[in-house]
């Protein structure tokens, strides 16, 4: 079952064409690495994926449903029940302690909810750092709070963009289990990344180059 | 309450009480902007009382004199000044003139209320001391320069009384009978000893007089008339002091009250320029220190856009985003707004105490205005930059470093 | 590569340097704005006050210590005066220039309609012209300013440049009752030597004796009285200085100060010291400050200048908090760009100079601006308050450059120490 499609996508700044005529297909609990290098679109992909831009041509069917045409309001409201964003900079608020922080996504969502935010910490391992500020968190930690904070409102698609790209290998290792995890559980996730290593984890890794898919295939591990 | 109200609170306090230094810059701001506005007010408001206060050093502003046939004497003169509030009565002073004689030349003698004077004239510089008691004068520059005298002398003031057939000698105490060789007539000479306690000096007419008291003015003139003039200090605005002087006008048949136009109308016009200055110094300065509070607002949350893309890209929606960032504001505004006049109040204090000696009057509105005041600006002053700052597109700010 | 660096810093950032400079701009003019205005109060306020009158009066000297005190009838009778040619010494005088009015006054008992009343001699709005040693003064004045308090019920102010001749009056307002006459009348006056006959130009009221007199032109006055070319006292009103400790002292008798002490009184616009001055050029003349005016002229100015100081304190205060508050917030701000600057080698040194001089150019332009608002400022309280400019003091400059760079300095001092805390590796990882 699909649970989204790019169809024909065009991504114009000015004159330069960041995305030209991309059309790709994700299937719900897919795990696809997005991988190029800079300037490649990958970045520009992965705000269109989760409606922080609008495409100049093309259609995005989230779900069987045209979001293309949304207004903003719909597209915010949209984006938060369906996505869980992961971010490099892992983009904690740095005045709100780790709980909070998963709160917070509680509370633009729906209901913020004390109990079940240290359950997803207790996920990611962090419940005993839960009262801790993100200064007081290693990088590895913040990108757990980062996790938890995407996860706790079960989105069907988690968007995570070089998730690793600030973490030494022990910690990438641990967030690297944590998507072999999520996956397991049918959670479909996205990883943008430039880092082989994240890429061959994936079930499937789409190459970029210039605006255009140059490679789709599935990794071998995951070919029965 | 329920979890989202709690979670918007507890969010607003962490905002606040976790980011400690930037909230002491953006409440320090806010606390020196409503010092400035609750001291500048209250001054403002006070300082048309305090000067006027200053400007009865001018001296009386209103004089009584005896209208028509009736007497003005003391239970009239008492019945009219009670129409003036004690709060803005600084004194009132009767003076009686007489004409008497010292060494045979003619001098005017005036009985008052050595007590009172100086509230009514404290531009009287006096070189010793005021009589305290009868048997004593103060005496006017201009006499002291004529006959040569000086404070601790002596002087003897007589006076002259024609003996008809009608006259009752015994009304007169120590009297001694002259008959004039040319022409017959009979008079008797009436003195007052005097002790000079100090010397008068105003620039002014009032150099010319003898100052004794009253029982002594009686004493040598043999009539216990009341005075001639009262003067009145009364710190009152124009029109205040025109209703007052209307009310005794009305009430008193024995008294006409009267302005001092020269007074009156300089300490109006000067006032007035005062006053407007005090007014458009605190308007500009107020207006000055509300942009740089603002400012110094906008500094503070332009500081957080790339918080406000996070937000935004959680799915916050524009509106609940200003909601939190305002009310983070309106805290603030409140909290420096109380700080701030507290403080406003102590410096307000420490500038009348300065200046004018006095306390100043507590106006307990500018409190609520003060704080209102901060809170409307602090709330402008966030308003400003995040609603440039909701419609930033989340993934740019959360791309940037 | 510093300059370079510093000239990024205000492409880069135009926006948030316009923050500051606005900042400090708005401070800065609060500051010029209240400091011109606060020096300059003084005079203002002095010359609103002139409006109660002459502070100071010049009778014929104190030789009038009668000499033969015995004598029963005295030398009663016998008027001194002061001839007219020494007028003219007022405009010489080291403080001619506070010397704001003056008038002659010559009072003499005249005989209206069968009635005693007093007339008074003096200029109204008189053309003055003193050549003294090859130098002209001149002068436009008298008592239209002196008495500023008369309201004219009839007619007009006696205008004495517009009316030709000398034979016009203003009468009081409780006389013209009295006499049943009304502006534009004409009525015969027999004084003691002479009669004339004297159009009436206004009545006023004044709300004190002089309701009862009738005021006209001083030769009138010496032609009636017979006392040409003299008068008998001057009213003289001038901006002083409160008086203080020295003031006090040479009041009582200047010889009795040191040498340092007598130049500074001298040079001082005390009212004793232009009485002094006055008495040194006219001699034979006694000028003595009118207490009720000096003393409360001196009281009132010392607590409106007291009080403007202390409003401007708490401005500066206020500005100057404002100022240091924003460039701490300002440079914090930037805390992870210093970092990086840091990590790929910067000293302290280098960071903290290249901050420093970013941020102080940025506040000095800040200043200049925020002086020329401030003389605006400035000159809007003076127009709309006192009708007049507020002068601008050059020091004001001077110190508002001064307090500017001071407070910049100051705000960037938490800044610093922040920049020699910084660790690179914190700020650049930790998010913000």
């Amino acid at each position: 079952m699909k649970l989204l499609e790019l169809k024909n996508i065009t991504k114009r700044y000015g004159s330069l064409y960041a995305l030209d005529n991309v059309s790709l297909s994700i299937d719900k609990g897919e795990w696809i690495a997005i991988m190029g290098p800079s300037g490649s679109g990958k970045s520009t992909m992965m705000n269109i994926i989760s409606c922080m831009d609008k495409p100049t041509e093309g259609q995005v069917i989230f779900d069987g449903r045209d979001i293309t045409k949304d207004s903003r309001r719909k597209l915010t409201e949209f984006h938060r029940d369906k996505i869980g964003l992961v971010f490099q900079q892992f983009h904690l608020i740095n005045y709100l302690n780790a709980v909070e922080n998963v709160m917070i996504a509680q509370y633009y969502h729906s209901m913020p909810d004390e109990k079940e935010a240290l359950e997803a910490l207790e996920r990611v391992g962090l419940k005993d750092r839960a009262k801790h500020l993100p200064s007081q968190l290693s990088g590895g930690e913040q990108q757990r709070v980062c996790i938890a904070r995407a996860l706790i409102n079960s989105p069907e698609l988690i968007l995570a963009d070089e998730p690793t790209g600030n973490l030494d290998e022990a910690n990438e290792n641990i967030v690297l289990d944590l998507f072999r995890q999520l996956h397991k559980e049918g959670t479909s996730l996205i990883v943008v990344t430039h880092d082989p290593e994240v890429g061959e984890v994936a079930e499937r890794v789409v190459r970029l180059e210039h605006g255009k898919i140059i490679s789709d295939k599935k990794n071998k591990q995951f070919i029965e | 309450m329920n979890k989202k109200h709690r979670m918007f609170v507890r969010m607003v306090l962490a905002s606040l009480l976790r980011r400690r230094s930037r909230m002491i810059i953006a409440l320090l701001a806010i606390v020196v902007g409503a010092t400035i506005l609750s001291g500048l007010g209250l001054i403002y408001y006070d300082v048309p009382r305090q000067m006027s206060a200053q400007f009865r050093n001018y001296g009386a502003n209103v004089i009584f004199t005896p209208s028509g046939s009736s007497e003005m004497n003391q239970t009239e003169i008492e019945k009219a000044v009670a129409v003036f509030p004690s709060d803005k009565l600084e004194g009132y002073t009767p003076y009686r003139y007489e004409n008497t004689k010292l060494n045979n030349l003619p001098v005017t003698i005036a009985g008052t209320d050595f007590s009172s004077v100086l509230k009514t004239s404290p531009y009287w510089h006096i070189s010793g001391e005021l009589p305290d008691a009868d048997g004593k004068a103060l005496v006017g520059k201009k006499v002291a320069e004529k006959f040569g005298l000086s404070t601790g002398d002596s002087i003897s003031l007589r006076n002259s009384f024609t003996i008809t057939e009608e006259t009752d000698l015994k009304d007169i105490p120590d009297y001694e009978i002259f008959t004039d060789p040319k022409t017959g007539e009979k008079y008797c000479d009436h003195t007052l000893d005097l002790k000079i306690s100090g010397i008068l000096e105003t620039g002014g007419s009032e150099e010319e007089y003898i100052y004794v008291t009253p029982d002594d003015v009686s004493y040598l003139t043999l009539s216990s008339r009341s005075c001639d003039i009262v003067e009145v200090s009364v710190a009152a605005s124009k029109d205040e002091l025109k209703a007052y002087l209307d009310e005794i006008n009305n009430k008193s048949d024995a008294i006409e009250a009267k302005p001092v136009k020269r007074v009156t109308a300089s300490e109006t016009t000067v006032l007035s320029k005062l006053e407007a200055l005090v007014l458009i110094v605190t308007i500009v300065v107020l207006a000055l220190t509300m942009i740089c509070v603002a400012t110094t607002m906008m500094a503070v949350i332009a500081e957080r856009r790339r918080e406000i893309g996070l937000r935004k890209a959680l799915g916050a929606l524009n509106s609940s985003i200003i909601a939190e960032f305002l009310s983070e504001g309106l805290v603030l505004g409140a909290v420096g707004g109380i700080i701030g006049s507290f403080f406003g109040f102590l410096f307000a204090n420490a500038v009348s105490m300065n200046v004018f000696s006095s306390t100043i009057t507590f106006r307990p509105l500018l409190i609520p205005a003060a704080i209102i005041a901060s809170v409307a600006v602090t709330g402008i002053a966030c308003l400003i930059p995040i609603r440039g700052a909701v419609d930033v597109d989340p993934a740019l700010v959360l791309k940037g470093e | 590569m510093f300059f370079r660096m510093i000239i990024g810093a205000f492409q880069r950032q135009w926006k948030k340097m316009l923050m500051i400079a606005l900042t400090v701009a708005l401070g800065a003019s609060i500051a010029t704005a209240m400091l011109n205005v606060m020096l300059d109060v003084g005079d203002k306020i002095n010359e609103e006050l002139k409006a109660y009158g002459s502070n100071i009066t010049v009778v014929p000297g104190s030789e009038a210590v009668m000499s033969d005190l015995y004598d029963v009838q005295g030398n009663e009778g016998k008027e001194e005066y002061l001839g007219e040619e020494t007028l003219g010494e007022f405009l010489t005088i080291f403080w001619a220039n506070n010397i704001t009015d003056f008038a002659p006054v010559l009072d003499t008992d005249v005989t209206v309609k069968n009635k005693d009343v007093k007339l008074v001699g003096t200029w109204f709005d008189h053309h003055f012209e003193f050549v003294k040693k090859g130098t002209t003064y001149k002068r436009d004045t008298g008592i239209i300013n002196l008495r500023s308090w008369w309201d004219i019920t009839d007619g007009k102010w006696l205008d004495e440049a517009k009316l030709s001749g000398d034979n016009y009056a203003m009468v009081g307002k409780k006389l013209a009752e009295e006499l049943g006459v009304k502006a534009g009348d004409i009525i015969s006056v027999k004084g003691t030597d002479a009669a004339e006959s004297l159009e009436i130009v206004g009545i006023f009221e004044s709300g004190d004796d002089e309701e009862n007199y009738i005021f006209s032109t001083l030769p009138v006055a010496q032609k009636l009285s017979g006392n040409t070319g003299k008068y008998k006292k001057a009213e003289v009103s001038a901006i002083t200085s409160p008086d203080d400790e020295l003031a006090i002292k040479a009041a009582k008798n200047p010889d009795l100060l040191s040498g340092d002490e007598y130049d500074l009184w001298y040079c001082t616009a005390y009212v004793s010291s232009i009485c002094f001055q006055i008495q040194e050029a006219i001699p034979g003349a006694s000028a003595r400050a009118v207490r009720q005016i000096a003393d409360s002229e001196g009281k009132i100015l010392e607590k409106t200048e007291l009080l403007m100081a202390l409003i401007t304190l708490m401005s500066l205060i206020g500005a100057t908090l404002g100022i240091s508050n924003l460039v701490t917030s300002s440079v914090m701000e930037r805390s992870a760009e210093l970092a990086l600057m840091k990590a790929v080698g910067a000293k302290n040194s280098q960071v903290t100079l290249l901050v420093l001089t970013e941020i102080i150019l940025t506040s000095l332009i800040g200043a200049a601006a925020g002086y020329l608002m401030g003389y605006c400022f400035a000159q809007v309280i003076g127009q709309s308050v006192f009708s007049s400019a507020i002068k601008m003091s050059g020091m004001v400059a001077f110190l508002v450059t001064v307090m500017i760079i001071a407070v910049t300095l100051v705000g960037s001092l938490p800044a610093i120490r922040m920049i020699l805390r910084l660790r690179p590796s914190e700020v650049l990882h930790g998010g913000h």
